[in-house]
């Protein structure tokens, strides 16, 4: 390959976070005039190497080249004057500005009264040139989200950007829309100008681009002409563990009566786009139900209209025959392992003491006369701590300076303490080391043992495969197939996970 | 260790490091540099200095003047540290100060025939009732509409500055022909006593200091107090947990009205005895002030309130006795608070750079992964 062709390279990169390696030396190439995705599973360290790119992260070492010359790059003006432009996932544009406005923001200018004239006309010729039509005038609030991204990348092309880098751009788009992307993006890169897209979405990833890299727990782990790459050859590339996770034996449950159900659910993520569609499930007491699929396709809504956390547009649940509308703050009926347990699940500035306590505060005995009784909420904390063995010297330390191994046992501990009839774990071993990962899997094994009905969220295939006696694979907020625990092939939801059934597929 | 330490959100500001040494170093600081600027007006900081720390120790009187003055501080200070706990920043304090004296003239110009301690309390509950209402507008616009509770306060302040300015000269409540707009004369049983011979002392710091120990107390030790922390901490975690945060945020907010208020009704009965046009000037914003610099512990309020009143009657002996401005109090305290933040948001800064450096150590590393998504 001529080296000179190469326009982006981001060589080596590494980037630590506490407790967490986002990249790991992932080094990325991208061609002029070439489509290079980037894609992997949410948390993979996608967005953190395109931070990296535009300087709002510096990472902790590495190189960057644009062009050739290795340039650092400190802020995003210094990635604009490098020819870099990013579309973020979720928009940067000052809602109550004009587009045209939106667009020259930041622009130096020598000025003293603005002249929106050429910026106008120039604007307006971008428009025509990507057939990516705003109306230069409209405030930006208006517009809809698909236009916004328009704007947005109508505002990196106006600053002559010589690499462009999509952030997940498809997600607030309509079919029709995205496929007016598709168009741009060729338009942009016959001009000589290279795209970045990143994306967990397999088959955009196909349709685009000329080259894909997979990132994996902050890894490259391959890089793919996409000509010769399938949509099964990446979604094992981006979701196959190294670690096998041994099924473990278990008892059958006798009794099978219904405890969640669930029919014709429809419900909205926060920007007002279905996530889950005309959805049926019943999960009976003593089963595992995994619920398999790649990120974000309804999961997480899935699992807050469960909890009572959401409220589903239409459609009716009930658990144990009851309608559902806040079981959360009921541990003893619904346990719920939410999916970031540092952001829903835990006070991180509280101890661990009360943080097992933060649903039951307000219960006998560790309320007397209006009261918190802190030898009780102790005396608790030390039981916990010894039942569900969470190291923790005490239960007085803040519960932040636990590993995250230990902050989920926390949560599990609270939340499944009180033996509730339904436990939903929503990636409950996410971001966990492997010890941590099987004693999460043995305590779920156990709640089904004991009659408890289980819904178990996650993105890794093996371990839902390892653990559920049910399996629903979920795309785009439907099920897609359901399996049998025992015998379900990877190969099979892998195929289910991209939205094809396995007799579609022949 | 940093396990005493705690980060507060700072609507404008950003996050910033509280803890008792980086205050002390913040206060220590902004007295040095307003030495500098004492010294700048051709006065020597140590005279000026030692004439303040007179001015407030001299006498017995001089510290009752210290108390008087903490009086609308203490009870301020208070209500805005309680939004703190919850996350919410409740600067409306001077608008409750006014709602709440009105209340108390409505009920202590007309001679009830009570005896004083119930006719009291009766001004006390109908100047809470005002200013408690008058709260609870902020408070509903903020919990049900999301509309910025700073802006919402403070805006909502003037218009009780000015409505108090009609009451005093317009309405059937204002004494006519005065030189100043004012209210009729209270009620002999609507007064407070006076504690000491000679001075203008009142029971109000002493309800201002109870007050900040029961609050300390009602978050520490009640369920209540456990609600309002986990939802200043972390939001989503509340919601999670099944608190009603909307309700939650109007509660803490009309607690934080109900105190102001209070505070306004005992400078007009225990110091004013009239209602005048405004009457506070100012009071309401120090105490937000007062509670920043107490870290939104009800502890530290009374501490920073006592301060503050220290630093505003001392001040005003220096500016007798050495001649610098008598405003120069008003800067010490403003540089205190600048400090204050500054030395918070400084260290915050210094700590993010270094977690990013060195991940090891772990303090604020949370924190800035969720700001940076």
């Amino acid at each position: 390959m001529n080296e000179n062709s190469i326009l982006l390279k981001m060589q080596d990169i590494s980037k630590s976070f506490p407790g967490v390696l986002a990249n790991d030396h992932v080094t990325i190439e991208c061609e002029k005039g070439h489509v290079l995705g980037l894609l992997g599973e949410n948390g993979a360290g996608k967005t953190t190497l395109m931070n990296i790119l535009y300087g709002l992260y510096q990472p902790d070492q590495g190189k960057i080249f644009v062009d050739g010359k290795q340039v650092v790059i400190n802020s995003p003006s210094e990635a604009i004057n490098h020819g870099i432009g990013m579309v973020h996932q979720h928009f940067k544009l000052v809602d109550t500005l004009s587009v045209i406005e939106n667009v020259i923001l930041g622009i130096p200018t020598n000025k003293a009264v603005l002249d929106f004239g050429p910026a106008k006309k120039k604007l307006e010729k971008l428009c025509k040139e990507y057939e990516l039509f705003v109306d230069p005038e409209e405030i930006v609030w208006r517009l809809p989200v698909g236009k916004q991204q328009w704007v947005e990348i109508l505002k990196a092309l106006y600053r002559d950007c010589k690499v462009l880098v999509l952030d997940e751009p498809t997600a607030v788009l309509t079919p029709s829309e995205s496929d007016q992307l598709c168009r741009a993006i060729r338009k942009i890169t016959e001009q000589g100008r290279s795209v970045v897209f990143i994306s967990h979405k397999l088959r955009e990833v196909i349709e685009i681009t000329d080259k894909v890299t997979v990132i994996r727990d902050g890894k490259v782990i391959g890089t793919v002409n996409t000509k010769e790459a399938t949509q099964s050859i990446l979604a094992e590339m981006m979701v196959g563990r190294p670690v096998t996770i041994e099924r473990k034996a278990r008892p059958i449950i006798k009794e099978h009566s219904a405890v969640l159900v669930m029919k014709n659910v429809n419900a909205f993520d926060d920007r007002g786009v279905q996530a889950l569609k005309d959805f049926n499930l019943t999960v009976h007491a003593g089963e595992i139900v995994g619920v398999a699929g790649v990120d974000g396709n309804g999961q997480r809504e899935l699992s807050e209209c469960i909890a009572g956390l959401r409220k589903p547009s239409s459609g009716s649940i009930t658990i144990q025959d009851k309608q559902v509308t806040n079981v959360i703050a009921d541990p003893s009926f619904v346990g719920f392992i939410p999916e970031d347990r540092q952001k829903t699940g835990l006070v991180l500035d509280f101890t661990v003491a009360e943080n097992l306590l933060i649903k039951d505060y307000k219960e006998k005995p560790y309320v007397k006369n209006g009261f918190l009784q802190y030898s009780e909420i102790k005396k608790h904390a030390e039981h916990m701590i010894k039942k569900y063995n969470i190291k923790s010297p005490s239960g007085d330390i803040k519960v932040k300076t636990l590993s995250g191994g230990n902050q989920q046992k926390v949560v599990i501990a609270r939340e499944l303490d009180a033996q509730p009839v339904l436990d939903v774990a929503s990636h409950p071993t996410r971001g966990l080391d492997l010890g941590a990962v099987s004693n999460v899997h043995d305590i779920l094994l156990n709640e089904r043992n004991r009659g408890a009905a289980v819904l178990f969220i996650s993105a890794e295939l093996q371990e839902v495969i390892a653990l559920s006696d049910r399996i629903i694979v979920l795309y785009s907020g439907q099920i897609m197939g359901e399996l049998d625990g025992e015998t379900a092939d990877q190969f099979t939801i892998g195929q289910m996970m991209l939205g094809q059934t396995t007799e579609a597929k022949k | 260790m940093r396990t005493k330490e705690k980060i507060i959100k700072v609507p404008f500001i950003g996050d910033l490091i509280y803890s008792s040494g980086h205050t002390i170093v913040g206060i220590l600081l902004g007295i040095f540099t307003g030495g500098l600027l004492i010294a700048i007006s051709g006065v020597n900081p140590f005279l000026a200095y030692a004439s303040m720390f007179r001015g407030a120790f001299n006498s017995l009187q001089s510290f009752s003047n210290v108390l008087v003055r903490s009086s609308p501080l203490l009870l301020g200070g208070i209500g805005v540290a309680i939004g703190i706990k919850s996350g919410v920043w409740n600067t409306g304090i001077e608008g409750y100060m006014y709602i709440g004296a009105i209340g108390a003239t409505i009920v202590a110009i007309p001679e009830l025939g009570l005896p004083p301690i119930i006719h009291i309390l009766l001004c006390f509950i109908v100047a809470m009732l005002f200013a408690g209402l008058w709260g609870a507008i902020p408070g509903y616009l903020r919990a049900y509409k999301g509309v910025n509770e700073v802006t919402a306060t403070i805006m909502l302040s003037y218009v009780a500055i000015y409505f108090t300015n009609w009451i005093v000269s317009g309405s059937p409540l204002a004494q006519e022909g005065a030189y100043f707009p004012m209210s009729l004369p209270f009620a002999k049983s609507s007064l407070l006593s006076i504690l000491m011979k000679g001075t203008s002392l009142h029971p109000g710091p002493f309800i201002g200091l109870l007050m900040c120990i029961i609050f300390h107390i009602i978050l520490k030790y009640t369920p209540f107090g456990f609600r309002t922390r986990m939802l200043g901490h972390n939001p989503f975690a509340a919601q999670y947990a099944g608190i009603n945060s909307k309700k939650q945020i109007v509660i803490t907010m009309v607690i934080g009205a109900m105190l102001g208020g209070l505070g306004g009704a005992i400078e007009v009965l225990g110091l004013k005895h009239r209602l005048y046009m405004e009457f506070v000037t100012g009071v309401g914003y120090e105490s937000v002030a007062v509670a920043l610099v107490a870290g939104g512990e009800p502890i530290g309020v009374m501490l920073s309130a006592l301060f503050f009143s220290i630093l505003k009657v001392g001040g005003a002996t220096m500016s007798i006795e050495t001649g610098v401005s008598s405003s120069m109090a008003s800067i010490i305290i403003a540089l205190c608070v600048l400090f204050v933040i500054g030395v918070g948001v400084a260290d915050s800064k210094r700590l993010k750079k270094r977690d990013e450096k060195d991940p090891g150590k772990k303090t604020l590393s949370f924190k800035m992964e969720e700001a940076v998504k």
